[in-house]
């Protein structure tokens, strides 16, 4: 879960490994403040894993890659 | 888990941030019942330990240094990744700077957040471990 220049430097860094996903800094920063917001409330109990699923089907991370455990 | 350990997972976040580091489990109580409850906690993926069983991971937190470094509300911390660096702004509800550098070229990276949004936006995010595997091993990952 790393930071690339450009697509030109992840392709390099896979070196042929088959990648998994691609997002840019904004759309990580919305996922960041999304999934991370709660943490340090007094209130905070665990999210369920639809709760989770949710902030990542809202970002429009769908797919296969994006689909947390059952 | 229950109420307890909640409680512990409450202090150990609000020293984490209050230190700038990880607390040790005798700085928060009892060592053998921090650490009980920290294993539950390790169990249920709201914190990380280590092999020896301290804290290696308080997400976003990470307890030891990591290639993401964050600068906010006047102290620093370190992330476990992109993800979480960023993440600790918003856990925070700050504004902040992260200084890293490309996965790849090993170019440095001062990326700030502010109000939520990267001043960056040329920057690539990249996810190698799909969703479902994230936590088979969470350090890799």
């Amino acid at each position: 879960m790393n930071l690339f220049r450009s697509e030109e430097h992840i392709e390099r860094w896979l070196a042929g490994r088959e990648p998994g996903a691609t997002i840019s800094v904004s759309k990580l920063s919305e996922l960041a403040h999304t999934w991370w917001d709660d943490r340090l409330s007094p209130s905070w109990v665990p999210h369920a894993r639809d709760q989770n699923q949710a902030i990542l089907d809202s970002l429009g991370l769908a797919g296969v890659f994006w689909r947390l455990p059952s | 888990m229950d109420a307890r350990d909640l409680e512990v997972r409450r202090t150990t976040y609000r020293r984490f941030v209050e230190l700038g580091r990880a607390p040790r489990s005798d700085e928060l109580g009892d060592r053998t019942e921090v650490r009980a409850s920290w294993r539950r906690l390790h169990d249920e993926h709201a914190l990380v330990l280590d092999p020896a069983g301290e804290l290696l991971m308080a997400n976003p937190f990470s307890a030891v240094p990591t290639p993401y470094r964050v600068e906010a509300d006047g102290r620093s911390w370190y992330g476990n990744c992109a993800w979480d660096a960023i993440g600790i702004c918003a856990a925070l509800h700050a504004d902040g700077r992260i200084a890293t550098s490309c996965h790849d070229c090993g170019e440095t990276i001062d990326l700030r957040i502010e109000n939520g949004r990267p001043d960056d936006d040329g920057l690539l995010f990249h996810c190698l471990v799909p969703a479902a595997h994230w936590w088979d091993d969470i350090v890799f990952t």
